[in-house]
């Protein structure tokens, strides 16, 4: 028995040996064809002048919607920062999505709202809408109050009140840069037949100074994790995304910041209310949709148009995003499962899809039942010791490369840390966080699995502090 | 298995030198950056602060010495004239184009056959700001190169908007791909009536409806009203793109004759151009549209019916007479609900305006 299970655990080794190279293969490939993209991107952006994009007769109109849930804390200075976009004609259009705290009074104080008998149409599904009201003093502003839903629910309200053919997903508790609009919005101009969706960089606010709505000093947080996660976004933003969209396979725009063309999105149904992952869900059905439809099209990730998000700072707040996340995953392709390994759907179907579904759904699962075997042969006494210690120098070796590649990315991006001790403060995370932080991700995502089979529909809150003036988020 | 640790384990060694080889970049690339950045910085400053004076100083003499004596530093120079030439214009535009005949033309004309894109861009942009008619020769070459060059040379051409050189801008319009278009547009927009005959031509050329329907955006945009007979006749075009544009264009010129052939759109078969026709029915604010305006309230489309809305807002009394009616039938709660809010939405303006 103990030799089958020797045998057993050789072949494993193996398997994992090559299931761990071809990952880091792809990362390491995408992070390649990420500093060809930011380069490409950076040489153009040389010659494009954004007042010249104001001043187009061309740009479209957008709609700015911001899906918000409990968020009294930055709500005000959150809608500030949208109403003072520099972009030639937009609207705001906040959903407050059945808060129980203060959230929609703050904005009627604020903003002197007035309840109007706005009437809409419905052409996508949502909860019941209380009430809109409107900013006598600023005509672009709209606040929609709605019976608690999630947020792809408020997001479908937003859709159906919007006005103008652009609609911009993004999170109320996040701040955008000035310009974003201005930047985000030029593949819409330069190829509007194909371009169905932008996304742009989402960056960590943690650690930041705010003044007036816009970030004023980049800095690192004093947080542990908040730190972990800087790391973590690099990878994901600055590495993954921006190389898998010049491989056209890129399945997620954040619904922290992400520009549609609206007459797709509602052809394709809209947000799915019952959605947790609501972004890459959106983008999978749009997908199909095009693809279903033979239409042509493109989805664009800029490297520069930039978002600045709250993360969190606890291993509770964190895991239950995370959790949540995961879940988002699980749901999204569950699904479109008919699109996966499926040659009609082109790269999606047999590139984008299929590498998700093994290396970021299942990677969190194949991690721990690694782990689990790892410790059944400690007690076993089968490990093989020099193998298993090799092994992990090089889990930790590679993955610091990975990082701290990430961190070159960020230095040819054009909003990077100031000081160079951040970066090598950071340097020294990219060794730390494979040690504990990585394996507790590990954990709560594997266990999104089990909640997700109990029908956990639980979005799991996070406590915001919110951005004050002039003072460094914590 | 032994080998396989052995090779992984060298493996290991090689990633850790290669991700220590790249924090060493990165730390050094910072310390050149600063370097770079604070010489660049001193010198922009110190040129700049005599260069205000050479401005502000009457003849051109100032502006001489000042090109001989930074001619060694064609970077700094090239940025700073940038800024300035953005901003300037007249006779400070002049002593701006002198420091650049001294200190620059020629590298800048030498990049323009450069091997490095960044080069030729630079070199374009400044040539955009400093054309002479003389040196068109080589701005129309770069008509040929990669269009981010292609553009900027546009650009540079219609600086100098003359019978020579507008043709020109025309011409690469015409042969260029579509996912560059936007950018001939901004230019031909800059360029405002000027480019009344080259729009007019272009129209009756074989060229891809996109462009077409650009065009016939653009007229409605800058607006020229001159060319409203050119355009009419696309009112009846197939292509459905362009007769939105035409509805488009037509509300932007404001011509009243137009509003039958707005009429006749506003019953197209499409939706997209029965609401274009109906804004522009708006914006015109013509009686002679009320019935169709008040008729498309009840279209099976709400964004026809939101512009419908919009246009007998904007028609005064005769519309907010029209509104209260069609608020208060009851064959379309739908219709009803959206007029009263417009009659709303109009009540709380009256309260801004008398608060």
């Amino acid at each position: 028995m103990i030799g089958l299970f020797r045998v057993l655990f050789h072949i494993f080794s193996y398997l994992v040996l090559i299931y761990f190279l071809l990952l880091n293969g792809f990362y390491l490939l995408f992070m390649v064809l990420s500093f060809f993209g930011i380069s490409r991107y950076r040489h153009r952006t040389e010659y494009i002048r954004l007042e010249e994009l104001f001043l187009s007769p061309l740009a479209k109109p957008i709609s700015i919607i911001a899906p918000a849930h409990n968020e009294e804390n930055s709500i005000v200075e959150n809608v500030r920062n949208l109403l003072s976009l520099e972009y030639p004609k937009y609207e705001v259009i906040v959903v407050n999505d059945g808060s129980k705290d203060s959230t929609l009074e703050k904005l009627i104080e604020a903003f002197s709202l007035r309840k109007t008998q706005w009437v809409f149409r419905k052409v996508v599904d949502h909860k019941p809408v209380r009430g809109i009201y409107i900013c006598p003093a600023n005509p672009k502003l709209i606040v929609v109050d709605k019976v608690n839903g999630k947020k792809a629910d408020a997001m479908n309200a937003g859709l159906n009140i919007a006005h103008y053919p652009l609609f911009c997903a993004v999170d109320s508790d996040c701040l955008i840069d000035r310009d974003c609009l201005l930047k985000v919005v030029r593949p819409f101009l330069e190829d509007p037949e194909r371009t169905a969706g932008v996304g742009g960089i989402v960056r960590l606010i943690n650690g930041c100074t705010v003044k007036s709505g816009q970030i004023t000093k980049i800095s690192l947080p004093q947080n542990i994790l908040a730190r972990f996660q800087i790391l973590e976004y690099f990878r994901a933003f600055l590495g993954g995304r921006i190389g898998m969209s010049l491989i056209k396979s890129i399945l997620i725009i954040s619904g922290a910041f992400g520009v549609f063309r609206k007459d797709l999105v509602l052809k394709c149904g809209g947000y799915r209310p019952a959605s947790i992952g609501e972004d890459l869900d959106l983008v999978i059905r749009l997908r199909k949709y095009l693809h279903d439809h033979k239409m042509p099209y493109a989805l664009h990730f800029l490297p520069d148009p930039i978002c600045w998000t709250e993360v969190p700072e606890t291993l509770g707040a964190l895991g239950r995003q995370r959790n949540r996340w995961h879940r988002g995953l699980i749901e999204a392709f569950m699904y479109n499962r008919r699109m996966i390994f499926n040659p009609r759907y082109g790269v999606t179907g047999l590139f984008a899809m299929p590498f998700y579904l093994i290396f970021e759904l299942f990677g969190p699962l194949i991690e721990l039942v690694g782990y689990a075997i790892f410790i059944l042969c400690l007690f076993l006494n089968l490990v093989n010791y020099p193998f298993a210690i090799t092994f992990f120098l090089l889990s930790v070796a590679l993955g610091t490369l990975l990082s701290v590649a990430a961190l070159l990315l960020e230095e040819f991006s054009l909003r990077r840390f100031p000081r160079t001790s951040d970066v090598l403060l950071m340097a020294l995370f990219c060794i730390l966080e494979n040690i504990f932080y990585r394996q507790y991700l590990a954990f709560v995502r594997g266990k999104a699995f089990i909640d997700f089979l109990h029908g956990k529909k639980e979005w799991g809150a996070m406590d915001k502090k919110g951005f004050s003036e002039e003072i460094p988020c914590p | 298995m032994n080998r396989l640790v052995i090779f992984i384990r060298f493996s290991v060694y090689i990633l850790i030198l290669f991700a220590l080889l790249i924090l060493l970049y990165i730390v050094l690339r910072r310390v050149y950056q600063r370097v770079k950045d604070k010489r660049f910085r001193r010198r922009y400053l110190r040129i700049e602060g005599e260069l205000l004076n050479a401005l502000s100083t009457p003849g051109p003499a100032s502006a001489v010495r000042l090109a001989e004596n930074y001619k060694k530093y064609p970077n700094v120079l090239t940025k700073l004239l940038l800024d300035y030439a953005k901003v300037l214009s007249g006779p400070e535009k002049e002593r701006l184009k002198i420091v650049y005949r001294i200190a620059l033309e020629k590298k800048s004309l030498k990049d323009l056959t450069s091997m490095r894109m960044i080069r030729r861009l630079r070199a374009t942009r400044l040539l955009g700001f400093f054309i002479d008619p003389l040196e068109m020769d080589s701005m129309i070459k770069l008509l040929e190169d990669k269009p981010i060059v292609r553009l900027a040379a546009v650009q540079a051409i219609s600086q100098l908007p003359t019978t020579e050189t507008l043709p020109l801008v025309f011409k690469a319009f015409e042969a260029d791909s579509c996912p560059n278009i936007h950018s001939y547009i901004n230019v031909i927009f800059s360029l405002g009536g000027r480019a009344e005959v080259h729009i007019r031509e272009a129209l009756k050329k074989p060229i891809s409806y996109e462009k077409i329907a650009l065009l016939i955006e653009l007229v409605g945009a800058i607006p020229i009203r001159s060319l409203y007979p050119d355009i009419l006749p696309f009112a009846g075009c197939p292509e459905k793109e362009i007769r939105i544009k035409t509805a488009r264009a037509l509300g932007g010129l404001r011509i009243p004759d137009s509003v039958p052939v707005l009429i006749r759109l506003a019953s197209d078969d499409a939706w997209e151009v029965q609401a274009q026709a109906v804004k522009s029915l708006g914006k015109l604010k013509s009686p002679e549209a009320l019935d169709t305006l008040a008729t498309s309230f009840f279209s099976k489309n709400w964004y026809v019916r939101f512009n419908a809305r919009s246009g007998l807002m904007n028609l005064g009394e005769a519309g907010v007479k029209r509104l209260e009616v069609i608020a208060h039938q009851t064959t379309d709660a739908y219709a009803a609900a959206m007029a009263a809010m417009a009659l709303h939405d109009l009540n709380l303006s009256c309260e801004q305006m008398n608060p």
